[in-house]
């Protein structure tokens, strides 16, 4: 049964990423005072893209061709197994120390694949991301330690599955929550750390890594990067306010299901346009002030999980 | 300050020719390069402008150094003959270094070899060009098909543990002209940039050759595209110096009012494009941008085309603006610097915006005067030059009192660019605003037909000095030389980048914001 809700979890979470991505978009239009495209164009370009020829560079190996299913298969992971929909998910995979690894295997293969092709772009997001990658994986690891300290569990699904806000019992998870946010910023490319509507090559991180590739490859990256954005709105808007607490009594029927599913398209509209007015509302970071701003999150972490220790 | 005459009695050398405006010498080749030295460190007479003319396919090259005076308001032309037989003279780089890229420039136009030159790689041939063609020398035809070279261009590479290049270009992921930039970097930290431009080059010096005036205003308005007016108008002042005519009052305010318009409008640009596209702070960049559309689409309902277009005449203006017309420009550009005045004040209260600018892409002011920057990136790092007072050009020559105050900064960062702008839009406009009210009598068009003579017109476009050098011959152009600001600035980069690191010389390069196509005539 759980392995079925993990499928369907992962499943809608893919179908709903595109259309995060445009919201976000959309959004981020409208409060420049611009239009704005359709939210649902992200899913004609995946489509379009999937219809164009690749083009390998001459020096891509094998690593090359492998970089888009492994970042794909590590985010669908995270959708399957993250208690993003169904109430607890498939508990023992979703152990937080996995969750972190997982990511960074993907972040891992991201880079490989920007050192591949052996592109000076390629190159220089490669290194970028593996210095924000050093500094955001222990804010990540800490920031959810605080969150498994206050629930009593390693496992992330556990840690919203028990039924209570968390942060309201343990208010020193509010940091921890806060640190999350940071570090999903980072995580994602977005702002500050990332401008992912940037056409200035060298500002960019992920751009950078990805440029190389074309066709359904750069597609199937695309789609990992709009699931990862997903996956990591989905999680602050389970720990912000667990859908298990507003579904309290209704188990897994389809009735219950019906109101999961609308509980997350809630959670993306608000949660992405609260994306959009931060990404409108300040400037890119100097990169070299990152090391600054991940700091921060980690602090935030660390003083979570140190209050909810001592409270 | 000492008159033109006192220096150059004092160098001595005698002037051959005096105008107001216009004192011109002759010397050596050999006498050229110590006395542009004497005349640039001791007496701060800056050099301006250095080009070469050939009368016919064999006879000798001239050489025209153009020296500013600015307490006369008045240029210093010394002139010097180069044998066509053998083409070389002692080079002026070494101690005048604004001299540069003047040199290497007529070094590929015109085959003249500066001897000594610390840096005698070609300017404007790329690759592909062979050796030994001159495009300027008038014994090359215009159609002249070039066979496909492959001429190696070794650029600057620096060498060690962990340093790597970065080349970028010249295709870019945006939407911009094809240049191409080779960061040597330490990581992030850029140790050396060097820029090569070039690759469109479309001849237009060579095509002006043989036309009238008339017929070459089109290619000077097109050389590019957001400087129309401001190039237009140096053109057409210095085909009006060489006729000697007199442009009525009611066409002056209306070229001066259109340069100042151009200036709103480009400035507005410049703010949205570095405070929002360079920084990532895209409310401001989509709300400037909407603004700067209103004063283009102001430009379209007057005059038919969005960049100030089509106005400027040698002689005079095309028409006058009805009353009408006036109220409309005074309104729209009063609510578009008001509008933009608040999306600025709201990005200039943002910590982290104005934490990217300041200390960025510092340019120090002796770099500066070195370099013979232009325009704002010398008067943000403290450089005192603006040619609307030091070369009064149209209105600003009638009306004493129509000149702004400078304004300067001494910081040189992209913060001190970004903020000149935004004084410079405050100055611009009560100068808008003066000149609508402002009446004149008299037509607005004079005849302007030069037989033979030569002259220099200047003017401050919103990216600082337009030098243009126009030679007639018959009533047709001989030589006409447009020099770009952007030409003087573009070798900035590579004083500006070393020491910031890569993510920031998009920001950098905003806040300079040159024109290839203006360089690459």
């Amino acid at each position: 049964m759980m392995i079925i809700f993990a499928i369907i979890q992962a499943f809608l979470v893919i179908l709903v990423a595109p259309f995060l991505i445009g919201w976000v978009r959309l959004c981020k239009a409208r409060l420049q005072g611009r239009h704005g495209a359709s939210p649902l164009l992200p899913y004609y370009t995946f489509l379009t893209l999937m219809k164009k020829e690749i083009v390998f560079s001459t020096n891509a190996s094998w690593v090359f061709r492998t970089v888009p299913f492994v970042v794909l298969g590590t985010t669908v992971f995270a959708a399957a197994v993250l208690p993003l929909l169904t109430l607890e998910g498939i508990s023992p995979l979703s152990h937080f120390v996995l969750i972190s690894g997982i990511l960074a295997l993907g972040s891992v293969f991201l880079v490989l694949g920007g050192l591949d092709s052996g592109s000076a772009f390629g190159g220089m997001g490669a290194s970028r991301e593996m210095t924000i990658a050093a500094l955001v994986e222990p804010a990540f690891f800490v920031t959810l330690a605080g969150f498994g300290l206050g629930s009593g569990t390693a496992m992330v699904s556990l840690m919203i599955g028990n039924g209570v806000v968390g942060w309201v019992v343990h208010p020193g998870l509010a940091l921890s929550l806060a640190a999350l946010v940071l570090v999903s910023l980072a995580e994602n490319a977005r702002y500050p750390v990332d401008n992912p509507a940037t056409h200035l090559e060298l500002t960019m991180v992920h751009e950078a890594m990805i440029l190389e590739y074309s066709g359904p490859y750069l597609a199937l990256l695309e789609l990992a990067s709009w699931t990862k954005l997903t996956v990591f709105v989905l999680l602050i808007g389970s720990f912000l306010l667990p859908s298990t607490y507003l579904l309290a009594g209704v188990d897994y029927t389809l009735v219950g299901l019906g109101m999961a599913v609308g509980a997350l398209v809630v959670k993306l509209i608000v949660l992405g346009g609260a994306l959009a007015l931060l990404e409108t509302s300040i400037a890119k970071m100097r990169f070299f002030r990152m090391q600054e701003y991940l700091a921060y999150a980690f602090v935030l972490g660390v003083a979570g999980l140190i209050i909810t220790l001592i409270v | 300050m000492m008159t033109i005459e006192h220096i150059l009695a004092a160098v001595g050398v005698k002037s051959t020719a005096k105008t107001p405006q216009l004192t011109r010498a002759t010397v050596t080749a050999e006498q050229l390069a110590p006395l542009a030295t004497r005349l640039v460190s001791e007496f701060h007479l800056p050099l301006s402008l250095l080009y070469a003319t050939q009368e016919s396919p064999a006879s000798d090259f001239g050489m025209h150094a153009v020296f500013s005076h600015v307490a006369s308001h008045g240029w210093l032309v010394v002139s010097t003959t180069v044998p066509f037989s053998k083409p070389e003279y002692p080079s002026l780089t070494p101690t005048v270094m604004a001299a540069h890229w003047y040199e290497r420039y007529m070094q590929d136009m015109f085959g003249l070899k500066a001897v000594g030159h610390p840096d005698p790689r070609r300017l404007v041939h790329h690759e592909n060009v062979p050796e030994g063609t001159y495009p300027l020398r008038k014994g090359f035809a215009w159609n002249t098909k070039l066979d496909h070279a492959d001429v190696p261009y070794p650029m600057h590479h620096v060498e060690g543990e962990g340093i790597y290049e970065i080349p970028v270009g010249p295709i870019h992921a945006g939407i911009i002209e094809p240049g191409h930039f080779r960061f040597n970097v330490a990581g992030e930290r850029i140790i050396t940039l060097e820029g090569k431009l070039f690759f469109t080059h479309k001849g237009v010096e060579k095509l002006l050759e043989g036309k009238t005036p008339m017929e070459a205003l089109p290619f000077i308005e097109r050389l590019s595209g957001d400087m129309a007016a401001a190039n237009a108008l140096a053109f057409c002042e210095a085909v009006e110096a060489a006729a000697g005519c007199e442009v009525p009052k009611p066409a002056q305010l209306l070229r001066t009012l259109l340069v100042e318009l151009e200036r709103l409008t480009m400035h507005i640009h410049d703010l949205a494009n570095m405070g929002g596209m360079g920084t990532g702070f895209s409310y401001v960049a989509a709300s400037g941008f909407r603004i700067k559309e209103r004063l283009m689409r102001l430009s379209m309902d007057l005059f038919g085309n969005r960049y100030w277009r089509g106005q400027i005449l040698p002689g005079g203006a095309k028409r006058i603006l009805s009353e009408e017309e006036k109220k409309q420009i005074l309104t729209v550009v009063k609510e578009a610097t008001e509008e933009m005045q608040s999306v600025l004040s709201l990005a200039m209260s943002s910590d982290a915006f104005l934490e990217r600018l300041e200390t960025t892409g510092v340019l120090s002011k002796a770099a500066a005067i070195a370099y013979g920057a232009l325009g704002v990136p010398a008067r943000a790092s403290g450089v005192d030059i603006d040619v609307r007072r030091d070369h009064p050009y149209a209105a600003f020559r009638s009306m004493p009192d129509l000149v702004p105050q400078i304004i300067t900064q001494t910081a040189g960062d992209v913060h001190a660019r970004f903020t000149m702008r935004i004084e410079e839009i405050k100055t611009s406009m009560d100068i808008v605003r003066r000149l609508l009210t402002e009446k004149g009598s008299g037509g607005v068009l004079v005849p302007c037909l030069a037989q033979n003579g030569s002259g220099l017109g200047a003017v401050e476009s919103w990216r600082g000095e337009v030098l243009v050098a126009v030679r007639l011959k018959d009533g047709k152009i001989d030589r006409c030389f447009p020099r770009d600001p952007s030409f003087c600035n573009w070798a900035l980069f590579g004083e500006i980048g070393p020491g910031n690191i890569v993510p920031d010389f998009p920001l950098c390069n905003k806040s300079l914001n040159l024109s290839y196509s203006g360089t690459d005539m």
